[in-house]
Parts: C-alpha cells; sequence; structure tokens
C-alpha cells in the first residue's frame, strides 16, 4: 500500500512539476484570440520571435462564435483580470467589451490607411482582415442563384440554396445588422417565409459550404474564408458577391477587431503587439491564408481571383454600435423561433 | 461497523474526500445555485416549444439507452462467459469505442452511411455508449459463482444462460442508464446531424443557447429540467445497483467460460466481429480515408494529402495532446484515491444519508459544463489564487470533480459484493484504514479502480465546454479538434482524431493485455 501511494504521489508530482508554462505569470503578455487557432498560431509565434516577449494565449472554440472568450473576460474582470489585448474573428462582441468599460483607447499607428468606417472614434478597438457574407454556388450544375438577399423568398431560388441559422457568428451579426434595416418583426418575417419558400437552415456557415460542396445544395449564404476553403479543397463552385445593383445595399463586410484591455497588467507589450497585428504584412499574411481573408489597409497584396472591396464590389454601410447593442436581444429571438 | 480510532479510523480519510470534493466539485457549482434551485422558473421555462424539445432529447436518449443495451449485452454476454478463437481479443477491443470522441464517430458514419437526422444520432450515441453495459455486465458475468451456475448448467443449458441474463440484466439497465445522461446532455452530435442532414434541434441547444447569454447563470437555469430527469436517472441506477447485490456474492470460485462447440464456435465470433466492426473498425476505417479525402477538382494524391495530414496532426498538435494528457492523466490520479474513499463512506452510510451524498456527488456530472466553467472563473479566479488558477491543477481537479461519480458507481459495485466480515475481521486484526480498503475491500479488483479511473481520463480528454474557459486546460487536443473541424480543416481533424484516439487506446490495451496475462497465469 504505501509503495502503491509512493508512486501515486511521485506521479502527481512529475505532473505537477511539468506544468512550468501553464501559468501566466511568466508571461509578458496575455492574449485571447477568437480567430482560427491554425492561422492566429503563426503569427503570435512571430511576435514573440521578434520582440522577444512572451506570449500567452487563450482561445475560442468556434462552436461558442466569440461569446465564449467574450464571457470569459466579463466574469474575469469582477475579481482579477487576466487578458491584456482581445483579438476578435469579429466585431459586435467587442463593442460589447467597449460598452461594459473594459477596453482602453489606443490609436495605433499601425491603423492608418484602414477605412475610418472600420475604426473606433474613442480609438477603442479597430478593424482589420475582413471576410464579406457572400453566396458560393456550384459551377457544374444549372439553376438559379440569388442576386439579392430578396431573391431568397422566391422559391425557385429557395429550394436549391441553404444558409446558417441566424443564432450565432456572422449570420447572426448579419441578420442584427437587416433587423435594424428593415425592423425586428420584418427580419423575423422574412426568415419565416424564406423557410417557406424552400431555403434549408443548417448550423453554420462552414457546415452550409460543405453540404454545397457534397451537391446537397444548389448555393449557399456563407463567409468568404469558407468560400475560399471550398475552392482551395477542390470543388466546382464560385461567389457572388450579393446586392451589387443600382441602389442596392452591397454585400456585408465583417472585419476582424483587436482591443486592449483595460484591466490589463502589460500595456505596454499590448501596444506592441496590436501595432504588429494591424500592419499591413499581417494583413497580407492573412489574405494569402487558406481563409483569404480581405484587407483593409489600402492597396495590401490580394491572392489571384480574389476580389477587392469597394473596387470589385459594393460593401454595405454598417452602424457597428448599433449592431452591438441589438445584437442579445436579436439572439434570443432568433433562438426562440429557430431552436424548436 | 466497528469503531476505530487513530490511523484504523475511516473518518479521516472520509474527511479529506469530502474537502477534496468540496473544491473540485461543489465550489463551482456555488454561482450556480441560485439559478439552479428556482423551480418556480420551471412552470415558465417548459412552454410548448422548450416542452418539445425535452421530450425530443427524453425519447432520443432513451432509444440511444436502449441500443447501446443491444449491442453492449450480447457483446459482453458472448466474450465474457464463452471460450472460442478469438474471444480474448474481442474482450480487449470492448472498452475501446467508448474512447473515441462522438463527434468523430457521428461523421465516420455520415461519410459511410450518408445516414443523417434523428436516427443517425441514436444510432450514434447507441455505437458510442455500447462499451458502458458492456463493461458493467462483464464485470458482473465475471464475479458469477460458479456453484449456482453449474448447479444451473447440470439442471439445463437453458437455466444457465437463464441465470447468466437474470444477473446480468441490472448492469446492463445501469450501463444503459450512463447512456441515457451522456447522450441527454450531448450538444455536438444531434447539431452535427441536424447540420448535414435535415435540421433538428435538442434541448442540449437550448441549454447552449442560454449558455452563450451575457448572463452565464441562465445556462445553468435552463438546464434545470435535464438535471431533475438526469437525478432521476442516476437515482435509478442506485435502486438497481443495490439490488443487483442479491444476485451476487463475489465469494468462492467464479463461473469459468464456457468452451463453444460445433456451429457456434464459429457463429459466436462472427456475431462479435460484425459489432466490433460497426463499434470500431469501420469508424475508424472511414476516418483514415477522409485523411487524404480532396475534392473533385483536386489533382493532389489521397496519400500525400493524409501524409501531411497526419505530419500536421502531429506537429501542430502535439503540445496540445501532452497538455492533454496532463491534466486528465492527473484527474484520473485523483479519481483512483477519491473514488474508494467515497464509495466506501457511501456504503457505509445510513440509506437516507446515501441519497443526499449520491445526489451530491453527481451534481457537477449533471449540470451544463459551461457553467461549470464560469462558476470555476468566478470562484478560483482570485488574486491569491492566481497560481493555482492557471494551473493544470485546476482542469484536474475540476475534472476528476465532475466524472468522480462514474468512478465512484464502479467502485460501489465492487465494493458492497465484500462482507462487511472481511473488513471487520482485518480492523480486529489491527490493519489501517487504507490497507482495509484497498486490500482486504478492493482486493482483487483493483482493474475496477483502473477502469473508473480510465474512464474519467478518457472523459476527460473529450472535455470541451469547460476545459476551453480554464487557462490551463484551454490549450487541450479537444479545442484543436473542435476548432479545425469548425474550420473545416477536415482532413487535419481526422488524422489528428486517430492520433487522439490511438492515444487513449494504448494504455487501455495495455491494460487490457496485461490483465489478461495475469489471467492465464
Amino acid at each position: 500500500m504505501r509503495n502503491s501511494l509512493a508512486a501515486l504521489l511521485t506521479c502527481l508530482f512529475a505532473l505537477s512539476c511539468s506544468d512550468s508554462n501553464s501559468s501566466s505569470g511568466g508571461a509578458d503578455l496575455v492574449v485571447y484570440c477568437s480567430l482560427d487557432q491554425d492561422l492566429s498560431e503563426g503569427i503570435l509565434s512571430d511576435f514573440e520571435q521578434r520582440t522577444g516577449l512572451k506570449v500567452e494565449t487563450q482561445f475560442d472554440v468556434e462552436r461558442n462564435k466569440t461569446v465564449g472568450l467574450v464571457n470569459r473576460i466579463i466574469a474575469e474582470a469582477k475579481n482579477n483580470p487576466r487578458a491584456d489585448v482581445y483579438w476578435n474573428n469579429e466585431i459586435a462582441h467587442t463593442l460589447r467589451l467597449k460598452n461594459e468599460g473594459l477596453t482602453s483607447a489606443y490609436r495605433s499607428p499601425s491603423a492608418e490607411g484602414i477605412p475610418a468606417s472600420f475604426v473606433d472614434e474613442d480609438g477603442h478597438w479597430t478593424g482589420f482582415a475582413a471576410r464579406a457574407r457572400v453566396v458560393l454556388y456550384r459551377t457544374d450544375r444549372k439553376g438559379p442563384v440569388p442576386f439579392k438577399l430578396d431573391d431568397f423568398l422566391d422559391p425557385a431560388y429557395a429550394a436549391g440554396g441553404a444558409m446558417a441559422q441566424p443564432l450565432t457568428g456572422t449570420t447572426l451579426t448579419n441578420a442584427t445588422a437587416l433587423s435594424l434595416i428593415r425592423g425586428d418583426q420584418a427580419m423575423l418575417d422574412w426568415f419565416e417565409q424564406a423557410q417557406a419558400a424552400g431555403l434549408s437552415f443548417g448550423s453554420g456557415n462552414a457546415d452550409v459550404m460543405r453540404r454545397t460542396c457534397n451537391g446537397d445544395f444548389l448555393w449557399c449564404f456563407t463567409d468568404t474564408d469558407d468560400a475560399a476553403k471550398a475552392i482551395a479543397a477542390g470543388n466546382p463552385v464560385a461567389v457572388r458577391y450579393l446586392e451589387q445593383g443600382d441602389g442596392d445595399m452591397g454585400a456585408m463586410l465583417i472585419p476582424n477587431s483587436i482591443c486592449i484591455l483595460d484591466s490589463g497588467k502589460n500595456q505596454d507589450a499590448a501596444k506592441q503587439f496590436v501595432d504588429y497585428v494591424l500592419s499591413v504584412e499581417v494583413e497580407r499574411r492573412l489574405a494569402f491564408s487558406v481563409s483569404q481573408q480581405i484587407p483593409l489597409h489600402e492597396g495590401v497584396a490580394m491572392p489571384e481571383g480574389v476580389a477587392v472591396p469597394g473596387t470589385d464590389y459594393k460593401v454595405m454601410d454598417v452602424d457597428w454600435a448599433a449592431v452591438a447593442g441589438a445584437i442579445s436581444a436579436r439572439a434570443v429571438a432568433f433562438q426562440e423561433a429557430f431552436v424548436k | 461497523m466497528i469503531p476505530l480510532s487513530g490511523g484504523r479510523s475511516a473518518r479521516p480519510w472520509w474527511s479529506l474526500a469530502i474537502v477534496v470534493t468540496f473544491v473540485a466539485a461543489w465550489i463551482p457549482l456555488l454561482p450556480l445555485l441560485e439559478p439552479l434551485i428556482r423551480f418556480d422558473r420551471l412552470s415558465t421555462m417548459l412552454d410548448a416549444r422548450t416542452g418539445g424539445l425535452l421530450w425530443r432529447s427524453v425519447w432520443i436518449s432513451l432509444l440511444s439507452a436502449v441500443l447501446t443495451i443491444a449491442i453492449g449485452w450480447p457483446y459482453a454476454l458472448i466474450c465474457t462467459r464463452w471460450k472460442f478463437p478469438g474471444a480474448g481479443l474481442f474482450r480487449l477491443l470492448m472498452p475501446l469505442p467508448l474512447l473515441m470522441p462522438p463527434l468523430m464517430v457521428a461523421q465516420a458514419w455520415f461519410g459511410l452511411t450518408g445516414l443523417t437526422g434523428m436516427t443517425a444520432t441514436v444510432f450514434t450515441f447507441g455505437v458510442c455508449y455500447a462499451p458502458l453495459p458492456a463493461l458493467l455486465v462483464a464485470r458482473s458475468l465475471g464475479k458469477q459463482s460458479a456453484a449456482s451456475f453449474e448447479s444451473a448448467m447440470l439442471i439445463s443449458p437453458r437455466l444457465a444462460v437463464l441465470s447468466m441474463l437474470r444477473i446480468s440484466l441490472l448492469p446492463a439497465l445501469i450501463g444503459g442508464g450512463f447512456a441515457f445522461l451522456f447522450a441527454a446532455g450531448d450538444f455536438a452530435v444531434p447539431d452535427y446531424f441536424a447540420t448535414v442532414g435535415d435540421l433538428f434541434h435538442v434541448y442540449a441547444a437550448e441549454i447552449f443557447g442560454h449558455s452563450r447569454n451575457a448572463d452565464f447563470t441562465a445556462g445553468a437555469t435552463a438546464s434545470l429540467p435535464l438535471v431533475l430527469i438526469g437525478l432521476l436517472v442516476l437515482l435509478g441506477n442506485a435502486r438497481l445497483l443495490k439490488s443487483q447485490l442479491g444476485y451476487e456474492s463475489g465469494q468462492g470460485r467464479h463461473a469459468l467460460p464456457t468452451k463453444a462447440k460445433g456451429l457456434a464456435n464459429v457463429l459466436l465470433p462472427l456475431v462479435l466481429l460484425g459489432l466490433i466492426a460497426v463499434l470500431l473498425i469501420a469508424p475508424l476505417l472511414q476516418i483514415y480515408y477522409e485523411t487524404g479525402k480532396q475534392g473533385p477538382q483536386s489533382e493532389r494524391l489521397w496519400s500525400d494529402v493524409s501524409r501531411a495530414a497526419f505530419q500536421q496532426g502531429i506537429t501542430d498538435g502535439r503540445s496540445s495532446l501532452v497538455r492533454t494528457m496532463q491534466f486528465a492523466g492527473l484527474a484520473g490520479l485523483l479519481c483512483l484515491v477519491l473514488a474508494p474513499l467515497w464509495a466506501h463512506l457511501i456504503l457505509h452510510c445510513r440509506n437516507r444519508w446515501r441519497s443526499v451524498l449520491m445526489i451530491l456527488l453527481c451534481l457537477p456530472l449533471l449540470v451544463p459544463s459551461v457553467a461549470l466553467g464560469f462558476g470555476s472563473i468566478l470562484m478560483f479566479n482570485q488574486p491569491w489564487l492566481d497560481q493555482f488558477y492557471s494551473s493544470l491543477f485546476l482542469p484536474a481537479l475540476l475534472i476528476a470533480g465532475r466524472f468522480l461519480p462514474i468512478a465512484v458507481f464502479i467502485l460501489l459495485d465492487i465494493m458492497s459484493r465484500v462482507p462487511d466480515a472481511q473488513e471487520e475481521t482485518a480492523a480486529l486484526a489491527g490493519c489501517s484504514y487504507l490497507q482495509r480498503l484497498f486490500r482486504y475491500r478492493l482486493g482483487g479488483h483493483h482493474s475496477a479502480l483502473w477502469l473508473g479511473a480510465g474512464l474519467v481520463v478518457a472523459f476527460g480528454a473529450r472535455e470541451l465546454d469547460f476545459a476551453i474557459l480554464l487557462p490551463a486546460a484551454n490549450s487541450s487536443a479537444a479545442v484543436r479538434y473542435y476548432n479545425a473541424l469548425h474550420f473545416a480543416r477536415d482532413n487535419f481533424v481526422a488524422a489528428y482524431g486517430i492520433i487522439l484516439v490511438a492515444l487513449l487506446f494504448l494504455p487501455v490495451m495495455l491494460h487490457a493485455w496485461w490483465q489478461s496475462l495475469r489471467n492465464k497465469d
């Protein structure tokens, strides 16, 4: 018995000793990051190599669609804030942090050249490397592919199409922005009519993209990063930007966003990191990654065949503060409409 | 029980178990208590929509539990009580499907059959959790008294088979009960099948939706109906466990497997081969195929893509795998100590207290893990606990606290078969408490202790929702796997899934192999 206990204690000791790098105590910077782990890891490690700073990164799972890390930042802020920087793969929940009073103002010199609509007027957040909402359609099948959002209500289009339920991520942000333009009830009615017209609803953008690639649908409404993966994997698919006619609102562009947290213990390192992430170099790197994120700095090189916002297609104007204010209530309303 | 003092008394050890469990399992629940006890909300919570979701969850879980029993019970019965070529190998493979992440199994069966919707959900849960009844049935049959079996055999072989069925019915139901619990709380598998096929929702989606709410306790409140159903199932399981004791004494010689003759010698291995093909071989082969799968216009070779995916799995995912094994292993080690103490304490409690303790012990398993994660942040993220909060100990403690009831259930089953007199004699002979517990109560059943701890490790390694919220568990293999899945890194996901499963399989296979060698000796 004594031998077993001794062996057990030795194991416990060995495992606890092996935990040398888990504590943020040794880190020079703590970054909470919602961007896809395999896209952001390289950028984080390059930053470490260049600056010699040790960065502890905490990731979110896509299933939580950002909300997990944001809620965690809010919960941790109550007793012992840990994060210095929050790198969000969308924007609405960054504004939620600003509204909670958890962010601090910082105007990064690297943000120069990013359109003003993607930079907070108080300097609390900056947008970069965006995704656009697009229709991905099969090129090997004949059938009508929508040009406008209201085409989704026409059974001729809807029967072959799919989109994610507006419960999370960019679809929720998109639906919230549209509900601000059309009205809350009108947007719920729009979804009901689309469903009645035969539009299929999946649980996420990547999922409807996969089903389109598998041939279940002729087209799907998704993000450019999912579309880029589908094309790179050799599927016979192409992209269409919606709402591009005269007087149309344009395609929605949802950027990554970054902010410094007010309670962070490493403010200087945080500023250095924000400068690096907002640089043209990182935007170019994300543009040439598998998800082909769209640079917001003017003139950044882009992969062949990737459309330039504002030049190749019209971009929708979005009041991000209003979207952030409405998104939680919209999420509940959409949950009640869809989860049954 | 004989009152003892000093090192011979059980009380200090039981107190230690309660204190550790208080930290590991109950402290994170404190912020959730208020929303969890708002029973008045039940009436408003269960409107027609949520009532429909709950009902769907219940019957999906019920059918899944029935399927686990339908697969697991005959599997265990055949490979435990009959001797034929390959029986040992089938016994060795029995626990392995439990170690495969259900989402991976779902992907594999969708790829193989195109099956979607609720049928596919029930099938996946049935396949994933079939080892639960199988393991409990095998354990129970392995302890069947030789005298009773041989007497039945003398009267008629049919009676002998009936006696085997009777002795293994309750363990099969207990295993089915656990399968019900896991199926009812699972969000990922129904979500996956709703995604690839026609959309449907289960009650876990409602909890998940509320857990994303700014008020994180909303998830705990929404989970109340499932918590209550889960408690009922667990109390039912405890009742079944008690009834089971009437069938087994655990004393004397155990019945040996019967040699299969004639057609049975061919048919029995074929049946098991069919079952293990469904449980293990087919999904693994499909996932392996997916490591190199590409679109029709791709010019890359399957082998190149597959090799690159495995390489990426090892280079990018190695540190996450090591981290997962560290905190899950630590949780398993904690359960090696805590589970026997708890099982012994519950065994010696009065009936009323026994139920209370079981409920308290099971509560962390029943509440949504996201809520448990946020509870931990609120309770443990204090400036004076900074080192502890960001260390491996926190996820290890929480995993141990959450999955401890599984290990305790397994040990309760074993310990309750050992007569009190044996332990009391040891006490009179001056044995210390730990000696009495581990040598005389657990005696030759240490494999049950390892099984319980192994299950804690396996479930801990698969844990996602609260692991992601804790600093030291954030870079776990499960987080990397789910991230890659949602971002459509399909080849990497398949390769990484296989690496993860192989890592979990290895100790179980080695342990089972070692056991079979010992049994031969």
